[in-house]
């Protein structure tokens, strides 16, 4: 598969591309670049109102990635957004400052990345939300702890799959419960969605935020999946051209789809590779993937351990191809500047979610993260490479 | 521009280097150049801001000499300090103070690092300069 994507020609210095930070960004397979140089040589133009040729291919262009979008996930609506975070602050801003109040519950994980915290917080801020955290024990959530938290709850918000350790959470669990209790439900699926089809009606959340350079697509595009039910609750929260019906010095009326969500020029380029991404990824088949990549992060997980590292990911049926490790003595830093020494892409740090390093009791982990291109030559390079790291450092 | 030879040996061995592994080794050697700063001195005035890893810097000047301790959580920021030891240790003020950060990049070493890490030496760097201007004003 590697020979779809031009980057792995590339050497890095001196040495053979072994790109492992799967889970912080994807890498993209010609057709996607090619599309996205095919938009700017030929169809270039601003969507939607405009008569021309050109508008009209742009348009078609960008509708197309929405139109899949919703026939992949089985979903009645889907917003454009930039990515996972902007999904995520939609959410807050168009359902959470028009359907909650002061002192009603919202419900987040300590697993949680920073964009499904802080857009929380800042809502906390305006309207004096509560929130609560289900505690995150021995790299699971709290599922009883859960149970307590839901009672009165009217939001929830889990994260589908964990950036730092690729747990899967149950989500379909705690949707259940969720609705159970009679509150909405958003998923954070920017580490889930590029590694399961996810059926967005069947799986009964309200919102799905996820982001398209975590799937082969580019940067600066997502999407937000909302359940009819919450899209009637939501109201526009930033105003401008293309959401609006017709514009009054008295007032203004608003588009009555996902385009009331979306003011201004969309990114149409990146709607347009993304569409190309997803027609790629419709032929890859994930779940074989998975099974393949899980596999090869359990061996590299041992390996680590028997080297003496700590390793956080379970790696249980499920989770994604995550190996989150520490070594005793070498700083994440060296360690990764160690192995990009020797062409391997890591990532280190607290990965945007430090309350999850805290629970952790660490600064920060190296991450090691596998996604479909990957194979067994990439797990024995960061093994090797591992092994010479320890050497230098001994 | 002309260093002087402690810190040009510096820039020679660094250039002599073409593997990436290797240059990041010697420069984690230069760590056992640190005069330690035992870790019950850290504190927040001598903290380094803008470095991702945990570093301190201390200086003293003492009969007309600049010395520097420093501490840090990472070997290859402990090399930077090495570095900075090197460049820095028994020389006055005045000397020191004509120093510039750009002998690290002429060596090559602060490309070898990311962003924060380079960013850090240079803080560093400025610390030094700063607490000798405080000194001497």
């Amino acid at each position: 598969m590697k020979e779809d994507f031009p980057i792995f020609q590339r050497l890095v210095n001196g040495k053979k591309l072994v790109y492992l930070d799967n889970a912080a960004t994807t890498q993209k397979p010609s057709c996607v670049i090619d599309a996205m140089s095919n938009y700017y040589s030929s169809s270039n133009a601003n969507v939607h109102r405009a008569v021309h040729t050109l508008a009209g291919e742009a348009t078609e262009g960008y509708e197309a990635c929405r139109k899949i979008l919703k026939q992949r996930y089985n979903a009645d609506y889907a917003v454009m957004t930039s990515g996972t975070t902007e999904g995520i602050n939609l959410a807050a801003r168009a359902w959470g400052e028009y359907n909650l109040q002061s002192g009603d519950a919202v419900v987040l994980t300590e697993m949680e990345h920073h964009s499904d915290i802080v857009p929380w917080q800042m809502l906390a801020e305006r309207i004096a939300i509560e929130l609560r955290f289900v505690p995150v024990e021995n790299g699971a959530l709290d599922m009883e702890a859960l149970e307590v938290a839901l009672v009165g709850a009217k939001l929830v918000c889990v994260v589908h799959t964990s950036n730092v350790l690729g747990v899967r959470n149950s989500v379909e669990q705690i949707i259940a419960k969720s609705k159970d209790a009679g509150a909405r439900i958003l998923i954070d699926g920017a580490q889930a969605v590029p590694h399961e089809l996810i059926d967005f009606k069947e799986l009964g959340a309200d919102f799905l935020a996820f982001s398209a350079h975590k799937m082969c697509g580019p940067t600066g595009i997502g999407a937000l999946l909302i359940s009819a039910d919450a899209f009637a609750e939501m109201k526009p929260f930033m105003g401008g051209g293309d959401m609006i019906e017709t514009v009054t010095l008295e007032g203004s009326t608003y588009q009555s789809n996902e385009h009331k969500f979306e003011a201004g020029t969309p990114r149409i380029a990146e709607g347009v590779g993304w569409a190309a991404a997803l027609e790629w990824i419709s032929n890859v088949d994930l779940e074989s993937h998975h099974e393949r990549l899980l596999a090869i992060a359990r061996n590299v997980s041992q390996n680590l351990t028997e080297k003496g590292m700590t390793v956080y990911s379970s790696l249980n049926p499920g989770d994604a191809a995550v190996v989150s490790f520490t070594h005793p003595t070498i700083h994440p830093e060296d360690f990764a500047r160690l192995l990009d020494a020797q062409g391997i892409a890591v990532r280190t740090g607290h990965h945007c979610a430090q309350p999850l390093m805290e629970k952790l009791g660490v600064n920060g982990t190296i991450r090691a993260s596998f996604y479909i291109y990957n194979d067994e030559s990439d797990a024995d390079a960061l093994l090797s490479g591992i092994d010479r790291v320890l050497e230098a450092m001994a | 521009m002309t260093w002087p030879s402690s810190i040009q040996q510096i820039i020679d061995e660094f250039q002599e280097i073409e593997d990436q592994f290797e240059r990041l080794e010697v420069l984690m050697d230069f760590a056992d150049e640190v005069d330690e700063l035992p870790f019950d001195e850290w504190s927040d005035s001598n903290l380094v801001r803008g470095c991702q890893s945990v570093a301190h810097i201390e200086v003293n000047i003492r009969e007309s000499m600049v010395w520097i301790r420093a501490a840090a959580d990472a070997r290859m920021v402990q090399g930077l300090q090495g570095i900075l030891s090197i460049a820095v240790n028994g020389n006055s003020p005045e000397t020191v103070m004509q120093l510039t950060p750009n002998f690290a990049e002429e060596a090559g070493i602060l490309v070898s690092l990311t962003p924060s890490r380079s960013n850090g030496f240079r803080t560093m760097f400025d610390m030094i300069q700063n607490r000798i201007k405080e000194e001497i004003l």
